[in-house]
């Protein structure tokens, strides 16, 4: 994997964004649940992002759902790992310590099945060296309990965000569920708890059926849609957030390209995550970051900030 | 892990419906161990890519084995030398062969013939005697090609060497390596619980990430058939808990 990929490196173009009181050296971001902690992917990618956000972490540790947990669609893939991981005690101390070394933000994707739980969380992490911020997870189809439910109700979502508001001084972002019939309600539910910026979108739930097992494909019978197939969806409800909060969105949803993160910051989003397409190639965020840049560079543009974009407020 | 971009140099029919594709990956065939395996894309193509065990190295060659079990496989069968795919690895954790074992049996059944060439070539290097035991179907199903100092055939319907399983077929010795289908190798660690087996598994991103390769263990909980796997001790994988569900499988009795 030898090729330059430095966030910000195009020295003809500034592609720093502040998200809130944040500044980021780039736009791009690692999305939770596909980035693992940071420690497995390749330094030359690590050397693109903007900011990463860690897989989905509860207070305990937790063993994710059974076999088979992904299965692959049009463009697109479902999933549903149920959260799988070690808990937060383990990711203070194997995770963070490293966190305290990169030269970028590392947000800590939070989840909990009660209010409390998550503002237990954020008070745990708050402080810990490494841990840059909040990224509430409010939009995970694949636990029992939590998750998605909190994502459609718009007092459940401020709740939630008011108690994690209530335990830490560090950024708080909050993960928006597509799986709502207006995302603008719960967006200006959350902005008014305290949130700093939000995430726009998690997954799809989706299903598959196995046509010869007669069952779903995968064991939680219902997953979360990613990739490429959800990019359109996702643009439009980035947008649709953007318009109903003054706070910044980070768009998310399907990008594999600099072309798909260009269409999210267009159409209001003040940064972007990349998350499925990191899968496939290992190398996508840091040429989606190029490509920010050199499309910017084409179009005459010294700034990101420079970029046109349409954002009627109403 | 490297990240490759392969040229197609070749392809054989080596059983029915069965073909080795060889492809120029010259920092990965210098590298990969007995048992590793690479995570394969192609443009245009599908979303995810596909893994296969590294079959052979032949110079800055390496080989996979493979079927047309669906549409994606079925395109890669379809390209014709000098095209190119993404070829990322090696990867995963592969079999442990050590030197001072006297004997080594290799169990494959269907396609779990990839991962085992590698592994019968390095024992063999090791001074170790190699028995191979080779199942399938029928004899039309079985892989013409092998190594080893023994071959014994095993075919469910007797059409070629011994009628029934591979893994009722093979003798013991002092190292068992199997891959085939989950239900051969839940069978093989009801015999050999020290065994190393190579799983099946669906897989994302095979670097350990997406954790959708999860393979559930006796002690609880899952680990990633990409990054601790594809091989484990028999022993320690809660068989009942992973489905043998690549519909190349073959059908092996409980």
């Amino acid at each position: 994997m030898n090729r330059q990929a430095r966030a910000g490196r195009n020295a003809n173009v500034d592609t720093s964004v502040e998200v809130g009181i944040l500044k980021l050296r780039g736009p791009v971001l690692a999305a939770s649940g596909t980035f693992g902690y940071g420690t497995e992917v390749p330094l030359l990618e690590r050397e693109a992002l903007g900011a990463m956000v860690s897989k989905g972490i509860f207070l305990r540790p937790r063993a994710g759902t059974p076999p088979p947990r992904i299965a692959e669609t049009p463009s697109g893939m479902l999933n549903a790992i149920g959260l799988q991981g070690p808990g937060v005690e383990a990711l203070i101390r194997d995770y963070a310590p490293r966190w305290a070394e990169w030269d970028f933000p590392v947000f800590v994707n939070i989840n909990g099945e009660s209010a409390d739980e998550y503002g237990e969380l954020a008070a745990r992490l708050d402080g810990v060296p490494g841990v840059a911020g909040f990224e509430i997870n409010i939009s995970c189809p694949n636990v029992e309990q939590g998750g998605l439910y909190f994502g459609n109700d718009p007092r459940a979502a401020a709740a939630v965000t008011e108690a994690v508001r209530k335990r830490t001084r560090l950024p708080v972002w909050v993960k928006l569920t597509p799986m709502v019939t207006d995302i603008g309600v719960i967006a200006r539910a959350v902005e008014a708890a305290g949130a700093d910026a939000l995430c726009a979108i998690n997954t799809f739930v989706g299903m598959s059926v196995d046509l010869n097992s007669y069952e779903p494909r995968l064991s939680f019978r219902t997953g979360g849609l990613s990739g490429p197939a959800i990019r359109p969806l996702a643009v439009h409800l980035a947008h649709q957030a953007a318009r109903a909060v003054r706070i910044p969105v980070i768009g998310v949803g399907g990008i594999a390209r600099a072309e798909d993160a260009l269409e999210f910051l267009v159409a209001g989003c003040t940064a972007v995550q990349v998350g499925t397409a990191t899968f496939v190639n290992p190398l996508a965020i840091a040429e989606v970051n190029d490509g920010i840049a050199a499309f910017l560079e084409a179009k005459g543009f010294s700034s990101l900030a420079d970029l046109p974009r349409f954002l009627p407020r109403d | 892990m490297f990240l490759v971009d392969a040229r197609i140099t070749g392809k054989r029919l080596v059983a029915r419906d069965m073909y080795v594709i060889t492809m120029h990956a010259p920092q990965i065939a210098a590298t990969v161990l007995p048992g590793q395996f690479v995570n394969i894309g192609w443009s245009p193509g599908p979303l995810l890519r596909r893994p296969f065990s590294v079959y052979r190295v032949d110079g800055e060659r390496i080989e996979i084995v493979l079927k047309a079990v669906g549409s994606g496989t079925a395109q890669l069968l379809s390209m014709i030398q000098g095209d190119r795919v993404s070829c990322l690895g090696p990867l995963g954790h592969g079999f442990e062969i050590r030197a001072g074992t006297r004997t080594a049996v290799l169990v494959s059944g269907g396609l779990g013939v990839a991962s085992m060439t590698l592994a019968a070539r390095q024992a063999a290097a090791l001074g170790i005697r190699v028995t191979w035991v080779h199942g399938a179907r029928t004899k039309e199903d079985l892989c013409s090609e092998s190594d080893g100092d023994d071959l014994i055939w095993a075919t469910d319907d007797g059409s070629k060497g011994v009628k029934g399983t591979a893994v009722a077929a093979a003798p013991d010795a002092d190292l068992v390596l199997a891959c085939g289908p989950n239900r051969m190798l839940a069978a093989a660690a009801e015999r050999w619980p020290d065994a190393q087996v190579a799983v099946e598994t669906y897989m994302g991103c095979g670097t350990g990430v997406c954790l959708g390769c999860a393979v559930p263990l006796k002690r609880g909980g899952y680990d990633r058939a990409c990054k601790e796997g594809p091989v484990y001790r028999a022993a320690d994988i809660d068989w009942e808990a992973l489905p043998s569900h690549l519909s190349y499988a073959v059908p092996v009795p409980a």
